[in-house]
């Protein structure tokens, strides 16, 4: 079977690194041009097993040269769809690098490629049998793939030609994945990265929901996973929908409970406001209640000021950090913003109120055009009196929130005085507005009691709360 | 086997020329070298001869910069891996990186534990790994380098220099790393001090393997910020360098 291929081709390859010393040519890379596709095409429009190149081949290359060049896989099957394209291509760069003798690197229009001087010695003259033991892997491994032909290309002029084309693929391919939601997969992904600080986080990634840090989607998730499932990156079968707009599933529950060792048992995924998900501590982004105008602020770590709480991120960071539910607070990863899904259960975009201005700037694209200009920035508002003006001056609807519950509640009429601004969660300094009612929500239903403090200048040294023996 | 090297130790001890003439030394026998230059301070490329445009910590800070404006499915382990080759010095008979600037102020576990794995592999392609690195040892309590065989701790005739290796040996024990030996060579020696550096490193119990002399060539380059890599056979300090590496086993 090896005999077929004038190299080895073996798992154990991969991480290969060929030198610039041991180099015979090198591939499309930083320094030239290329790319990789896979299509989907109909079976009778390929031939298996074809190989066609278009331009020079390897025994035409002098040795330390570079050139460019592009690698196409025309594959068919009757499960082959479009969707499976970009997994198929993914292959591409494992199969290569099993391979004695290639260097395979990155994707898309970034591969680059290395073809060793050993393994030009050992007999490697075309780039045919690598085609060829590409296709061979493709069959094998992917059984789903009945048909496979390659077109290899170095002629620069060739490539040139289709790379508008090409881009025009991934960028299709780009917009159908981000399309892609919670209810469209039955697998989310957890990270444990941040529990050797924050030992009872639960990070749970979702399509509609990024990682707290920023830096791990759904995909990320589901890559890493795949090459090691005991990594810090690992599946969380979804299990039932309990709640479609909270984003709560079984499966996110018992994980949760497990993780947390038992900490929690409910996390719902687009809920600011029961059973939240956990902060960890590295979030981008944190949102804070304010009681006052019964809206949700967020403000993230770059941001120097104080928000108009009168506190600062790292204030607040502190506070939510550490791997905790905490009710009143939530901490994000910027692409959250971007999430059909975002804060849904408690109204989303309706229930933001103030953000950084360079924050704002940021996500502007995505916040829906009708509230975009009344979510305030510190240009507009920097403490609660000047929050609650523009609010209204703006009429965000927020607004129709408070005349509701102004309604329910006309007992509460009380004069508005400044507000101090002290380092002290927002959700104890209850300090309502013009009536508005402290309706701190809570995570428990069971009872308890309800504190008002009405024009309250409060200095506590130490609370302690216990059970009576 | 990867063997994997680090010199550490006081700064202004001449850890860096030490590396260098090991490095030097290395590319002599037949061995593949890989350079890792983990100060941020970044004097080794100079000492060597070679210009570095470009540093781990650039391409880490890129993968944070683009992150939401990459494809969402797109392999950032890949782009990763391939920016670290990009940033790659690639020399006749060594490969140079540099680790660069620290960390800015958002969360780099991901990008960092997509870092190790690829580290983890690409040692693996060379015989020799040569790290130069400041005495806090931030890369390996990070565990972006795991696992030392040698750890070389630089020092020079002050009692300082040796109270910083011992501080370094304990703190290789607090960091959990896996550092199987640890030495010290003392440099920049002198007829009058070598007797004392002797008797100190006896004292606080350090294995010294080699003392290098005060070479005025070596003060002369580094005034003038000419390379070290080049130093003929016959400087005293090469001379003693060769006789470390080779107790090394290097």
């Amino acid at each position: 079977m090896a005999d077929e291929y004038p190299f080895e081709i073996s798992p154990m390859f991969e991480g290969e690194r060929i030198r610039k010393d041991g180099m015979h040519v090198e591939l499309s890379g930083p320094k030239s041009k290329g790319y990789e596709l896979v299509r989907a095409t109909p079976m009778d429009e390929i031939e298996d097993g074809k190989f066609t190149l278009i331009g020079p081949d390897l025994s035409e290359m002098e040795e330390g040269s570079r050139h460019p060049f592009a690698m196409i896989y025309k594959i068919a099957g009757e499960l082959v769809e479009e969707d499976l394209e970009s997994i198929v291509e993914r292959r591409n760069h494992d199969f290569q690098n099993y391979i004695q003798g290639l260097m395979h690197l990155n994707q898309r229009y970034d591969v680059w490629i290395r073809v060793s001087k050993d393994a030009v010695a050992k007999g490697l003259t075309s780039f045919e049998p690598i085609a060829q033991a590409v296709m061979m892997l493709f069959k094998n491994e992917l059984p789903f793939i009945e048909k496979v032909e390659a077109v290899y290309i170095t002629d620069l002029a060739e490539i040139e030609k289709e790379m508008d084309n090409v881009k025009a693929i991934y960028k299709s391919r780009d917009d159908r994945t981000r399309d892609l939601h919670d209810e469209d997969v039955d697998t989310f992904y957890g990270c444990t990265l941040c529990q050797s600080f924050a030992p009872s986080n639960v990070c749970v990634i979702t399509p509609d929901r990024i990682s707290l840090c920023g830096a791990i989607n759904w995909f990320d998730g589901r890559a890493a996973a795949k090459v090691d499932p005991e990594g810090p990156q690992f599946a969380i079968p979804k299990g039932d929908t309990i709640d479609t707009v909270a984003g709560e599933y079984s499966g996110v529950n018992d994980l949760a409970k497990s993780l947390s060792s038992g900490e929690y048992d409910r996390i719902n995924l687009h809920s600011f406001f029961d059973y939240p998900h956990t902060s960890c501590g590295c979030f981008e982004v944190v949102g804070f209640y304010i009681p006052e105008v019964d809206g949700i602020g967020w403000v993230d770590r770059d941001y120097a000021g104080v928000a108009p709480n009168g506190l600062p991120f790292s204030t607040m960071a502190g506070q939510t950090g550490g791997g905790k539910q905490v009710v009143g607070f939530l901490g994000i990863g910027i692409n959250y913003f971007r999430s059909p899904k975002f804060i849904q259960s408690d109204g989303g975009w309706d229930r933001v109120v103030w953000m950084p201005k360079h924050l704002k700037d940021r996500v502007l694209a995505d916040i829906p055009a009708d509230i975009a200009e009344k979510v305030a920035t510190e240009e507009d508002a920097a403490d609660l009196d000047s929050l609650k003006n523009f609010l209204t001056e703006k009429d965000h609807p927020i607004v129709q929130r408070w005349e509701v519950e102004a309604e329910e509640e006309p007992e509460a009429e009380e004069e508005v005085q400044e507000t101090p601004a002290f380092a002290a969660p927002p959700m104890m300094q209850g300090m309502p507005m013009q009536g508005m009612p402290m309706m701190m929500p809570t995570s428990s239903d069971t009872g308890g009691i309800k504190i008002i403090l009405k024009n309250a200048k409060v200095s506590i040294e130490k609370v302690i709360i216990q059970k009576k023996e | 086997m990867t063997k994997v090297i680090a010199i550490t130790g006081k700064g202004g001890t001449g850890k860096t020329a030490i590396t260098t003439l090991l490095i030097r030394h290395l590319t002599k026998t037949n061995k593949v070298v890989l350079a890792i230059d983990a100060d941020p301070d970044t004097n080794l490329p100079e000492t060597l001869g070679c210009e570095v445009a470009k540093t781990v910590g650039d391409m880490k800070q890129f993968m944070q910069d683009e992150r939401d404006n990459l494809p969402p499915d797109i392999n950032k382990e890949s782009i990763l891996e391939s920016k670290i080759y990009e940033i790659l010095e690639e020399m006749p008979k060594y490969d140079l990186i540099v680790m660069g600037r620290p960390e800015g102020s958002g969360c780099y576990c991901y990008v960092n534990n997509l870092l190790r794995g690829i580290l983890d592999r690409f040692v693996k392609n060379y015989d020799v790994v040569i790290i130069d690195t400041e005495a806090g040892l931030e890369h390996f309590s990070r565990k972006m380098i795991r696992d030392v065989d040698d750890l070389i701790v630089v020092t020079d005739g002050s009692r300082r220099g040796l109270r910083t290796a011992e501080r370094i040996r304990d703190l290789t024990e607090e960091l959990d790393t896996n550092v199987k030996n640890i030495v010290v060579v003392a440099n920049k020696v002198t007829d009058t001090n070598r007797t004392e550096i002797e008797r100190t490193a006896d004292e606080l119990n350090l294995e010294l393997i080699g003392t290098v002399p005060v070479d005025s060539v070596i003060a002369e380059r580094d005034l003038k910020g000419i390379p070290l890599f080049d130093l003929p056979d016959d400087s005293v300090a090469v001379q003693e360098v060769d006789k470390i590496a080779k107790k090394l086993g290097l």
